[in-house]
């Protein structure tokens, strides 16, 4: 039985920007790229996809699609994900999406997976590392109506039933649900792989097919974004440093144990 | 401060290089014949007769064994010979005269056996024994058969020489016989195998018995003075007997002890026919086994690994992979992906030891031995390597052949290595291991994607940010701005300055390493240099990514790097970081960057020495011992060992040397990759070193190497005996830029 994994793929801001370089436009309610650091693929995604090679790398006929929704830039992380091993590139580049939030975005995404179609499995991460929203990979399932399977640690495809481990907070538990159904996928599932080179030159090589709002027969004045942000900024954080005085150490540890049960540390 | 700086021009050392070498095979033998003709006047006529109580045909049945006995000893290299050829191909043509020199000095010189004292000695003593008496054997057959020339002082000198190389060989044998059996030293840790063991014994006889032959003959003939089949009948000479000291005290003992004639007569004449088939044997067996070394050794030192660019080890520079698209795989995974050189290293090696002595990895407990890895190929190598041939003659595959990297060599094994070079710098037939680990690396990496997961998380962190150091706050430009706010102004390179100071990622990125760089920029502009710096514009140099395995990275960064250098017109660069040093010196002109590198450390012992930096001692560093931790990437790979010296000593500082120092130095543990990979096992390397550190008696290390000092600073803390002792770690340049500092107060006041 051939398999048809879509991996939604998402490029973020480098997560390890030094907190010095991060920055807003509070007017404008936009982040401000740091210069010279390189935006990076969001590691959610790069262990969904992972978690796709390790279904083929189990039942061997296995055909996996890099999705994702961005500028041209955005080919960079499905080239990455290309040379992880998927075997196709799609990429929905269009200006009048530039500014999608996680329903625009998830309803461009819906589309290309319907034109996509058959295809057995959705995988995305748990949440984008830059906005940490979570909701494109529930909403996806709405819209596609098939079922949803969050935050899990490990995935598979038996029987024609997708059998994943959910992560709770004191345990897991094991979910199945047929197919096609949406997973998203959390780092208990282990390190993406590293690319090894054969397969990052052919990569290289490898087209990246690219699609307008049109190609998936969305008329983007149709859509609507849903969340508005009514402002963005950096949040300031303040230390305050006292120093505890004292004559002798006992003094001085009274004197902070008191000061920390004030402050209601302890 | 007057400061003594030690120039010793190459031409000087040279000349005494010359000199001496005049004195050893000039001199001596000159004195000794002189010694020799004074000491044996009157015995013009001594000689000996060859083929004495040995049955005539006896001359032609050596002739035809020796004829025989040479196409056996041909054909073991021959042998070995095929099963290289299965590698790939390799130059190690070039260059023949400098390669003539090599072998002179380290081949029939044993340049290197020195670093093990005993060791050397005996090898010495075996080898130098060994060949007069087979040069001896030749003079006598060419003496016998063509020219009668060893007569009179001639003969003596000759007879007494060859005596005393023969005593020498059996005092070496004996010493290694103690070292093997009595001593158990353990650089045998791999046990004696029976060639190891037969070897040592068969030398020690064939000897003895020759001792003994020589013994019979003297108290048969000069003892007795009885007329010998030469010239048609020559009286012998008591006098003469001394001349063969050893056979003059065995042919007088058997005498004294009553032997009769027939016995003696007997006795010789057996023993000259083992002796003989002892002899001839040993020949054989040169050309195969541990003795082979003698042959194949020296094959070896003459094709060692010759550096364009002088680096001083094999494994300083990589060689590159020259074209990915047509590469049949990346890296070695199988015997077939070695170069014919690297499988010729294999099958050298003879176990001495001495690599695996000096390994950081071994001696911390890893899987990794340098000399375990080579014999364990060599042990494939023998048993697949026929197969290999015969497949390959019918086009045909060997389906059950292992890889060599992960099975043969273990995973651990292969990524233990800090690229150290202490192995290569030991050995005495230049085996080169660190080519043979890093191509095993790049398969694991480049073709199996299999690698201790701090490796990959460092390559991912490489490949994405430019640099190893994740997590990282500061950005390439922190302390350029750090520094403007103290109303310091760093240049910006733009091409009008002499240096471009290269900072690394390191110096930049972690704040430590910050104080280094800030305390260098400091010292050059007091010092009036014309440099310049890159800022966000600098990247990775590539080290890291090439000594982990990612060959094709490291080419895309120093492609990066060598473009920026030539697009800014940059010719000459000041790097602290002895891994960018050492890469940019010898690793980017492979890729077509040729620039002049200079390590700060040099560049400020030259500007001391000039009087552009004035340092003078601080006084609160007044009876602080402090020690330098030699980089391996400046000591071992690139020969400077003083110049950071010179720096110290300018200083007044009292210097401490630890136990491991200059080109013995111990490594710190981070170098190969290893600052951001996970050591596999056993005790921390910086540990050890520290611990080392600590023995000096040293309050303060100093270091010139940024992963030094990351390492020194993690063992001060974790190492009890450090804290105890309140270990500082300093790089040189600090230390320096105190002092100079100090001294410029000192003349305001």
């Amino acid at each position: 039985m051939s398999l048809h994994i879509i991996c939604c793929v998402k490029q973020v801001p480098d997560p390890e920007t030094p907190a010095s370089q991060f920055r807003v436009d509070e007017a404008a309610k936009k982040v401000i790229p740091a210069p010279g650091i390189a935006p990076v693929p969001s590691q959610f995604d790069t262990i969904g996809v992972e978690a796709a090679l390790r279904i083929r790398d189990a039942l061997g006929d296995v055909k996996i699609t890099v999705l994702s929704l961005g500028p041209e830039s955005f080919r960079d992380a499905i080239k990455h994900c290309l040379a992880m091993g998927a075997d196709e590139g799609v990429l929905i580049n269009d200006p009048a999406l530039a500014e999608a939030d996680h329903w625009v975005t998830a309803q461009a995404l819906a589309a290309a997976i319907q034109k996509l179609a058959p295809y057995d499995l959705v995988i995305t991460g748990r949440q984008a590392v830059d906005w940490d929203m979570g909701v494109v990979g529930p909403t996806l399932a709405e819209l596609l109506g098939i079922p949803c399977i969050t935050i899990v640690k490990d995935v598979k495809v038996q029987d024609g039933k997708v059998v994943a481990e959910r992560v709770l907070l004191d345990g897991f538990e094991t979910v199945e649900a047929p197919l096609p159904a949406v997973v998203t996928v959390s780092n208990e599932l282990g390190e993406p792989r590293y690319p090894q080179l054969r397969q990052i030159m052919m990569a290289a090589r490898k087209q990246v097919t690219v699609w307008t709002a049109a190609d998936l027969g969305l008329d983007p004045s149709q859509l609507k974004n849903r969340v508005n942000i009514e402002a963005l900024y950096v949040p300031q954080t303040k230390v305050e440093t006292e120093f505890i005085e004292g004559d002798t150490v006992e003094e001085k540890v009274d004197r902070l144990l008191q000061r920390l049960r004030e402050a209601k540390l302890i | 401060m007057a400061i003594e700086v030690k120039v010793r021009s190459l031409r000087v050392r040279q000349l005494l290089a010359a000199l001496s070498f005049f004195i050893a095979v000039a001199l001596i033998p000159l004195v000794a014949a002189l010694v020799v003709i004074a000491a044996s006047q009157g015995m013009g006529e001594a000689t000996r007769q060859v083929f004495f109580n040995i049955v005539k045909w006896a001359r032609i049945l050596v002739y035809a064994v020796t004829a025989v006995i040479l196409l056996v000893l041909a054909y073991g290299p021959l042998s070995r010979l095929r099963l290289w050829l299965l590698g790939k191909k390799e130059e190690r043509w070039d260059r023949p005269w400098e390669r003539a020199r090599f072998f002179l000095l380290y081949g029939v010189g044993q340049g290197r056996l020195p670093n093990d004292l005993y060791a050397g000695l005996m090898h010495l003593l075996i080898f130098w024994g060994w060949t007069f008496l087979f040069i001896g054997t030749v003079m006598l057959a060419f003496h016998d058969d063509f020219v009668e020339y060893l007569e009179g002082h001639v003969y003596l000198g000759y007879s007494l020489a060859l005596d005393l190389a023969g005593v020498a060989a059996t005092v070496g044998i004996i010493m290694a016989l103690y070292r093997r059996y009595i001593w158990k030293h353990p650089k045998m840790r791999l046990g004696s195998l029976w060639d190891d063991v037969a070897l040592l014994w068969l030398m020690l006889a064939i000897l003895l018995t020759g001792f003994v032959i020589e013994g019979m003959r003297v108290g048969m003939t000069e003892l007795q003075g009885a007329t010998i089949d030469v010239h048609g009948g020559l009286a012998t000479d008591p006098d003469w007997a001394p001349w063969s000291p050893v056979g003059f005290l065995i042919g007088k003992a058997a005498l004294e002890s009553g032997a009769s004639q027939g016995f003696m007569e007997m006795l010789h004449k057996s023993l000259w026919w083992l002796h003989l088939a002892m002899a001839t044997g040993w020949v054989a067996w040169v050309g195969y086994g541990k003795i082979s070394h003698i042959l194949l050794g020296s094959a070896n030192i003459f094709f060692r690994k010759l550096s364009p660019t002088g680096a001083a080890l094999a494994g300083t520079a990589l060689a590159p992979i020259a074209d990915f698209e047509t590469a049949e795989r990346f890296g070695a995974g199988y015997l077939r992906d070695f170069t014919w050189k690297q499988l010729m290293d294999v099958d050298v090696c003879v176990r001495c030891g001495r690599c695996e002595a000096h390994c950081p990895a071994y001696n911390t407990g890893k899987e990794l031995t340098p000399m375990g890895f080579l014999q364990d190929i060599k042990r494939y190598l023998t048993e697949m390597g026929p197969r290999l041939l015969a497949a390959r003659r019918k086009g045909e595959e060997v389906p059950d052949e292992r890889p060599v990297a992960g099975d043969v060599v273990s995973f651990n094994t292969i990524w233990d290595c800090v690229t150290c070079g202490a192995c290569e710098y030991q050995c005495p037939l230049f085996i080169e291991h660190i080519p043979k680990l890093m191509d095993m690396r790049r398969y694991l990496v480049m073709e199996q994607a299999n690698m201790p997961e701090t490796a990959q998380a460092t390559l991912m962190q490489l490949e994405q940010r430019g640099h190893p150091w994740r997590g990282t706050q500061l950005t390439r430009t922190t302390w350029i701005e750090e520094l403007a706010r103290e109303g310091v102004q760093v240049p910006m390179f733009d091409g009008s300055q002499e240096y471009l100071y290269w900072v690394g990622c390191t110096g930049a990125l972690q704040e430590r390493n910050v104080k280094v760089t800030k305390a260098i920029v400091r010292l050059l502009l007091q010092a009036g240099v014309s440099f310049g710096v890159l800022g966000a514009e600098e990247t990775c140099s590539g080290d890291p990514a090439r000594r982990l395995g990612n060959e094709y990275l490291f080419q895309m960064q120093a492609q990066q790097n060598i473009e920026t250098f030539k697009a800014k017109g940059v010719k000459k660069v000041i790097a602290n970081c002895p891994h960018c040093f050492n890469t940019i010196r010898h690793e980017y002109p492979q890729l077509g960057g040729h620039f002049q590198v200079v390590h700060h450390t040099q560049l400020l012992a030259q500007l001391v020495a000039e009087g552009r930096l004035q340092p003078r001692t601080i006084e609160e560093l007044w009876g602080f011992p402090v020690t330098y931790h030699d980089p391996c990437y400046l000591a071992r790979h690139n020969d400077i060992v003083s110049e950071p010296r010179q720096v110290l000593q300018a200083m007044g500082l009292e210097t401490v040397e630890m136990e491991r120092h200059r080109k013995h130095t111990f490594c710190c543990g981070a170098g190969g990759g290893h600052m951001w990979v996970e050591e596999s096992k056993g005790r921390r390397i910086n540990h050890t070193r520290t611990a080392e550190a600590v023995a000096s008696g040293a309050r303060v290390v100093a270091v010139a190497c940024p992963f030094c000092l990351q390492m020194f600073e993690e063992g001060a803390g974790s190492v009890p005996e450090a804290a105890k002792q309140g270990i500082q770690v300093l790089d040189v340049a600090e230390l320096l830029e105190r002092s100079v500092a100090y001294s410029r107060a000192a003349t305001v006041r």
